[in-house]
């Protein structure tokens, strides 16, 4: 067996209920190592890449990588992957929390399920085990309710679960691990719900083989020490990722009021990670075997938006919640926070696409009467919190904004697809390519659309890390320049993409050194890999997925930003700033070897080693 | 005429920035406590020992900022570290502080939570002292 792999991967078929064990050779985890890398192997391998998002034969696939399990910091992620009903195109999402470590100690690298059951169930995981139980009276409770049922007869258990927003197939469902960490973007939550899987769940004893043990032990101790020399470890613990809500005021990153305003301190302030600390925050919480802790616990005990203690929001919700809707209340950010935990929705999304209503209700595009008698005036918090419920059960206006803000504004009709802030119909997360040019290249080229994580371009343009021994690179770039940013793109995608395939989270990512992670890595498989062929298996995903995205219809037309965010904005840090979408573009077409049509050429398929791919694109 | 980085005339001439500057005041309004700044020694650089500088801010004033000895430099609210290259590409602007505590180019002991609440003054006390006419040892 594969060091650091459990050695065997699950597949389900729901529509008959058989589950079977399977392997995958140590030649091909060599090349695309695990998580949404080695996911989109066994896609374009077995599955037909045109079927319907929902449909039974499209696969759902739940995969970690080699370094989960084995108590490294920041190595509990996990992707889940499969075509994204919001998108049409490769989705996948990943997020850290307790199931991967738990899922690999049942005895599996990776689960694929297809098929649809004609009742609710949920997977059970145990000891190289799987099992299907009737989930028939879970279906309908929310994510927080059917994690407590699963975990009932045992805490120790971990819960991956869907809520109504799943159920209901909401094109941005979110998928839940112990009502604390989400799979939110690309709405594989519906995926899940289109097969009627409400849940996974996990229990195991295995134990991770690793190479070098005694070398790995002095790596994760040096892992910890970096962490805690770390400043910008230090702010995620103290503050969590909404520390970049202050920060990010001053560079031109946050997006407000859908994407039209520049500057608002008022709002950084008030809705910032010194203030949610401050103000809110019980406990800092760690992911499985962290020991960086940047997750916030919180409480709102008094006003209209109490909550019960909980997962605070993230800077992505503080952003999609509260300057995008003009909000200023951080207590209704972390009550949308709750609600769109408890349904199973994406925060960015579902935020998104409800600023979008807030300027087509304010354009008089959309009328109360439109809106189910909600009004929904720029930070009307009051109208928003029953319009999440509305959209988790597809009632009313909220069924229109369940299909995603894209789908939503051409339901709409008239100019409402020009207020429509995504790429290749994923709305943008908030990071606004205005203030830094390549983030707004890495939207364009990221392969389950507008993505700030399937790169590390956040960490290298906005100068949190920097990284000489991979690739020449500055210390600190110009956000607002377009100059030097497609390499800085094509190298900061190379890397950070090994975070979804070595299954490790993007903040240990930035805080450790590169030699740490690759040192790591091989102390566990084995495999010692050099920083040339871990940034080759960085290529070979991206051009994988590239490959599958062409050949469900993504073209160079599709790489493209949206007008909104091309337009100069007239306050601000980024006032006056916008990318050069053109320049960006060639550079990095030719960088990647992407022909004119956004194809990948064949020799560099045939480079890359992925001679399927070549043979499906040039046949 | 330019002044010598890390002189006393220097730390005069920013603290007088500082001082008749009325944004600073604004911004600052709500700031409370000492900044020490330590530059580690690089002989190669004309830095043949550590400097520690002592600077102080209090509602939206500056008082003195001079040099001190190691052990008061470690009682500041808020103690800075790094080497001279780092300093100096900070105080040319070259290197954005708040990108070079990140990159772990600069070192902070306090409450970081602070820093960042109140980073509109660390920025604005940043640009003061890169305004200035400043000839650095290795120049």
């Amino acid at each position: 067996m594969t060091k650091g792999y459990a050695g065997q991967f699950l597949r389900v078929d729901l529509s008959s209920g058989v589950c079977e064990n399977f392997t995958i050779d140590e030649a091909i985890l060599r090349k695309f190592i695990g998580g949404s890398s080695l996911g989109a192997k066994l896609y374009i391998d077995s599955y037909n890449l045109h079927a319907d998002p929902l449909a039974p034969e499209s696969p759902l696939m739940v995969m970690t990588g080699p370094m989960v399990g084995s108590g490294f910091s920041g190595t509990s992620r996990f992707a889940v992957c499969g075509k994204s009903p919001l998108t049409g195109i490769w989705g996948e999402a990943a997020c850290g929390g307790t199931f991967s470590p738990e899922m690999k100690r049942a005895g599996y690298d990776g689960i694929v399920i297809t098929g649809a059951s004609p009742k609710p169930v949920y997977l059970s995981l145990a000891d190289g085990v799987a099992k299907l139980a009737d989930a028939s009276d879970l279906w309908g409770k929310d994510i927080y309710e059917t994690t407590d049922v699963l975990k009932a007869p045992d805490k120790s258990i971990k819960v991956l679960a869907i809520g109504p927003a799943g159920e209901n197939l909401v094109k941005f469902a979110a998928i839940g691990n112990d009502k604390a960490h989400f799979i939110g973007r690309t709405g594989l939550g519906a995926v899940m719900g289109s097969k009627r899987l409400k849940a996974i769940i996990a229990r195991g004893s295995g134990r991770l083989e690793k190479a070098d043990d005694a070398r790995y032990k002095e790596l994760a101790r040096a892992a910890v020490q970096e962490i805690k020399d770390s400043t910008l470890a230090g702010s995620l613990h103290a503050m969590g990722s909404d520390a970049a809500m202050v920060t990010g005021m001053f560079s031109g990153d946050v997006p407000i009021k859908n994407w039209s305003v520049g500057e608002d301190f008022d709002l950084s302030i008030s809705l910032g990670g010194p203030t949610l600390s401050e103000k809110y925050l019980t406990r800092a919480h760690a992911c499985s075997n962290c020991s960086l802790a940047c997750k916030r616990v919180v409480v709102v005990k008094d006003g209209p938006y109490q909550t019960e203690e909980g997962p605070g929001p993230e800077y992505e919700t503080c952003g999609s919640f509260g300057t995008m809707l003009m909000n200023g209340d951080l207590t209704a950010v972390i009550k949308a926070n709750e609600l769109c935990n408890r349904y199973g929705m994406d925060t960015i999304s579902c935020g998104s696409a409800i600023a979008l209503s807030m300027e087509l209700y304010e354009k008089g595009t959309l009328s109360k009467a439109d809106v189910d008698g909600l009004d929904l005036a720029w930070g009307n918090m009051e109208a928003v919190m029953p319009l999440l419920k509305k959209i988790a059960c597809r009632e009313g206006f909220g069924d229109t904004l369940a299909e995603g803000s894209l789908n939503a504004a051409r339901k709409i009709g008239k100019d409402a697809v020009d207020s429509v802030v995504h790429v290749k119909g994923l709305d943008l997360p908030m990071h606004d390519p205005r203030g830094f040019h390549g983030m707004g290249l890495a939207y364009m080229m990221s392969n389950r659309g507008a993505c700030h994580l399937q790169h590390a371009a956040l960490a290298t343009e906005q100068g949190m890390a920097s990284w000489p021994q991979l690739f020449d690179m500055k210390d600190d770039y110009n956000g607002q320049i377009s100059d030097e940013k497609a390499v800085l793109i094509y190298n900061s995608e190379n890397y950070g993409i090994l975070g979804n395939s070595l299954s490790i989270c993007h903040y240990l990512i930035y805080v450790l050194q590169p030699e740490t992670i690759r040192d790591a890595f091989n102390a566990i498989t084995g495999f010692n890999l050099s920083f040339k062929d871990l940034l080759e298996a960085g290529m070979r995903d991206w051009t994988l997925k590239r490959g599958i995205n062409n050949l469900m219809g993504v073209t160079s037309r599709d790489d493209v930003l949206p007008r909104r965010v091309l337009t100069p904005l007239t306050d601000g840090a980024a006032a006056g700033s916008v990318p050069d979408m053109k320049r960006l573009l060639s550079e990095y077409y030719a960088l990647r070897g992407l022909d004119e049509r956004g194809f990948p050429r064949e020799e560099k398929l045939a480079e890359l080693g992925l001679p399927e791919l070549r043979s499906m694109l040039y046949k | 005429m330019a002044l010598k980085a890390f002189s006393q005339e220097w730390m005069d001439a920013w603290l007088k920035s500082i001082q008749t500057s009325q944004e600073y005041k604004e911004i600052a309004k709500e700031w409370e406590g000492s900044v020490s700044i330590i530059v580690n020694p690089d002989p190669s650089k004309g830095i043949p020992e550590p400097i520690y500088m002592w600077t102080d801010y209090w509602h939206g004033e500056a008082k003195d900022f001079h040099y001190c000895d190691k052990a008061k430099a470690e009682s500041a609210n808020f103690v800075m570290s790094g080497e001279y290259i780092r300093w100096k590409q900070v105080a040319k602007k070259e290197l954005d502080s708040t990108k070079a505590l990140m990159q772990g180019k600069l070192k902070l002991k306090g409450d970081l939570t602070y820093v960042v609440k109140h980073v509109k003054t660390v920025n604005k006390v940043v640009d003061l002292l890169a305004a200035l006419d400043t000839v650095f040892p290795d120049d």
